[in-house]
């Protein structure tokens, strides 16, 4: 009788564990991890890695063009780079899944001044374990991600993340809000 | 006893779980490779897929990440660490078999295992219960003494090395004892029902009894050897065995039974899973669905050759007029390769015949989609356009076309007259499209003498030999075949099917009964007929008749009367 209750309960536990997680979401082993290296090609036909940009605290912002979250977020990202811009701080813009017309359209759109290339066979992608955009690492001065969003980003968490890389803050927690699963 | 008997099914139920596993090969080749490990990966945007099965862009991507890196020497465990770095073990289909997802691998075993330890406890419980009012009941004396014994003292006692005759009785009477005394102090503290109790304790009391009655019996000092307190006390022992000896078998069949039952399931399961052969396959088949693992085609269990039989079969039951099959026969081939050229022209042929153009000409479209020089859809569309549809410019088209392809010959001096009526027809307006008189058979007759611009025809009679007349008329269907003379098998030139003939049977055989579409029936020609029981000319009963012309070969062009007589055997 006892050991039936016992099963059961056990059983029922599991179940609302089960429940209360949401099956989409992949949490990343990435943070705190040193941040995989890359080499953009940037619309403006210049190229660009990440080796270059050591010493800065870098914010990589992994995006396509049919990606509704994306656009919410696009507009405010701008104004952020345009706050923080500084010679120890970089924005990166990593386009993936989407058409070089659609891209250039939305970059022209976003009036987006910020460097931005584009990752053709998902190579940058699946190194970032990228899964739902938009996703967006925080990389501190030495390499090392320090913090990565999934969804779209309000001017508050990215200026604390910022500040938090530029002091080599770990997060323990990775972030989330409205996202679009990449196809 | 118990115990020995059930660690040994339990094993044995647990190893055909782990076989199977160990069975598939490990794959060759890089393909086979790459899809190996991209069935081991979960797709990140699916998610209830694996990277093998999802169309996703990102899987295609992953895809070829996996093929890159194993072209550049690296192990499959290589690739897959690979990708948990990237996505955490989240990605692995298979959890790994270490920390809380080792539970995972586990607990089904342990519940497994747990179940059988279950089973067989209740089935030992079981085989041990008495059959209802069997034995007999035991002396009422005995038991009070029992009893009395039993809340006494402990003098029942006996020191286990003890020698002496009545020595085994003693510890047989001990054990007993102990034992009713360990089921009393179960059954004050609960463990035990009030019907489990009642009855163990009956059996042990009655056991006891029997001892006790040995016990008294034997003389209390004879010599060891031989001594026939010993044999007394081994038959007090032999008998609750004897008692018990149908129950174990009960026990026995059902562990059998069980431990079959299990191998038999676990073997079924195996079988009927296997690894997806491609994209469109499915895991499971083979037996239990009844679908072979060929990736997918509709009719796997079909091969390549039997579409040909099929084919040929349709062939036969067209030139027999045997619609109904014949279009059976070829949707059976379409079913099995949808585009199949041939399959449509036939039922392109059949539809014209029939009188539906429209439906035709999508059958003959459908054939020249594959195979857009196909003779039999060329010849078929054009006669259904010149003929049905009264387009003599589409329908000429078809026909150039045919002319180009045609090896020169007299197939290609018809179609240039066939062209040249065509060229009449479509200055004048074109005769109507002929009404289909009766079944497929008929429209497609008319449309046939189109190609013929003198043919030739025979008409007879067809009567009995004489002794047969009685029973056999106005039964079975009449058949009357032309063959071109010096032609070895292949379809006839000309058919005509009578059904339930009345004898003697008047007949015309011409132009409109030639089987294939473009031939003329002309020249010499073998004519024999045949009355066939149940319609079907491909079998031979024993009350078919047959009969041919006794001047074959005949010049249908000269000669015009040609009457058979129908006998038994073979014309």
């Amino acid at each position: 009788m006892g050991i039936t209750v016992l099963c059961v309960l056990s059983l029922l536990g599991l179940l609302a564990y089960g429940f209360s997680r949401d099956p989409r979401y992949i949490p990343s082993p990435l943070i705190g991890q040193p941040a995989p290296s890359f080499r953009l090609t940037l619309f403006d036909g210049r190229s660009l890695g990440l080796e270059d940009l050591r010493g800065k605290v870098v914010f990589v912002n992994f995006w396509a063009s049919w990606c509704p979250p994306c656009l919410e977020e696009a507009r405010e990202l701008e104004a952020i780079w345009r706050e923080v811009k500084s010679d120890d701080v970089v924005f990166l813009g990593a386009n993936i899944q989407d058409k070089e017309p659609d891209a250039r359209a939305f970059l022209q759109q976003f009036r987006i001044s910020y460097p931005n290339g584009w990752d053709p066979a998902g190579r940058i992608a699946v190194d970032y374990g990228v899964w739902g955009i938009p996703e967006t690492f925080f990389i501190d001065p030495q390499g090392t991600i320090t913090y990565k969003h999934v969804g779209v980003l309000g001017r508050p968490v990215v200026i604390a993340k910022l500040d938090e890389a530029r002091r080599r803050v770990v997060s323990t927690e990775e972030g989330k809000g409205a996202y679009q699963a990449i196809r | 006893m118990p115990k020995k008997l059930f660690q040994l099914p339990t094993l044995l139920v647990l190893l055909c779980f782990f076989i199977p596993a160990s069975l598939h090969a490990q794959p060759a080749d890089l393909e086979d490779q790459v899809r190996a490990i991209a069935a081991e990966l979960r797709c990140p945007v699916c998610q209830n897929l694996s990277v093998a099965d999802s169309p996703s862009e990102l899987a295609q991507q992953m895809r070829a990440m996996v093929e890159e890196q194993l072209k550049a020497g690296k192990s499959p465990q290589e690739v897959k660490a690979f990708f948990v770095s990237k996505y955490g073990d989240w990605v692995l289909l298979a959890p790994p078999a270490s920390g809380f997802s080792l539970l995972v691998w586990i607990l089904p075993y342990v519940a497994l295992a747990g179940g059988l330890i279950f089973v067989f406890f209740l089935l030992w419980r079981w085989s041990r219960r008495k059959p209802t009012g069997s034995t007999a009941q035991a002396d009422p004396d005995l038991i009070q003494r029992i009893h009395k014994e039993l809340v006494a003292d402990d003098s029942w006692e006996v020191d286990p090395e003890a020698e002496g005759p009545r020595a085994p009785l003693m510890r047989e009477r001990a054990r007993l004892y102990a034992a009713l005394r360990e089921l009393e102090f179960d059954y004050q503290a609960g463990r035990l029902s009030k019907t489990d109790y009642d009855e163990l304790r009956r059996e042990y009391e009655e056991q006891a009894s029997a001892v006790l009655k040995d016990l008294d019996a034997a003389p209390p000092a004879i010599r060891e050897e031989a001594s026939p307190a010993h044999r007394a006390g081994g038959k007090a022992k032999a008998e609750p065995a004897a008692a018990r000896a149908p129950r174990r078998w009960t026990f026995v069949a059902t562990s059998a039974f069980l431990l079959i039952f299990g191998v038999t399931l676990g073997i079924l399961l195996d079988r009927s899973v296997r690894p997806r052969g491609s994209s469109e396959d499915s895991i499971t088949g083979d037996f239990l669905t009844g679908t072979g693992g060929t990736g997918g085609a509709p009719l796997p269990a079909v091969g390549a050759g039997s579409l040909q039989d099929l084919l040929a079969e349709g062939r036969a039951a067209f030139e027999r007029q045997d619609w109904p099959r014949a279009i059976d026969s070829f949707k059976q081939v379409v079913a099995m390769d949808g585009d199949n050229p041939e399959a449509h022209a036939y039922m392109g042929l059949i539809l014209a015949g029939a009188g539906h153009a429209d439906a035709a000409m999508l059958a003959f479209n459908r054939a020249l989609s594959r195979n857009p020089d196909y003779p039999l859809a060329l010849w078929g569309s054009g006669m259904v356009l010149y003929r049905q549809k009264s387009e003599p410019e589409a329908a000429r088209e078809r026909f150039e076309k045919l002319l180009a392809l045609l090896p020169p010959g007299a197939d290609k001096d018809q179609l240039r007259e066939t062209l040249l009526e065509l060229g009449q027809g479509a200055a004048k307006p074109s005769a109507p499209p002929p009404v289909p008189r009766s079944g497929p058979g008929a429209g497609m007759a008319g449309m046939q003498d189109m190609t013929a611009s003198a043919p030739g025809s025979v008409t007879g009679t067809i009567s009995l030999a004489p002794g047969l007349e009685a029973g056999s008329g106005n039964r079975g269907v009449l058949f009357i075949i032309a063959r071109a003379a010096g032609s070895q098998g292949g379809p006839p030139l000309a058919v005509k099917k009578i059904e339930r003939p009345a004898f003697p049977v008047s007949y015309s055989l011409g132009q409109e009964n030639t089987m294939i579409p473009g031939t003329q029936f002309r020249g010499e020609v073998n004519i024999t007929a045949r009355l066939d029981r149940d319609g079907n000319p491909v079998t031979q009963e024993a009350g078919d008749l047959s009969g041919a012309y006794s001047a074959n070969p005949v010049n249908v062009d000269t000669q015009k009367t040609v009457d058979i007589v129908l006998g038994r055997g073979n014309p």
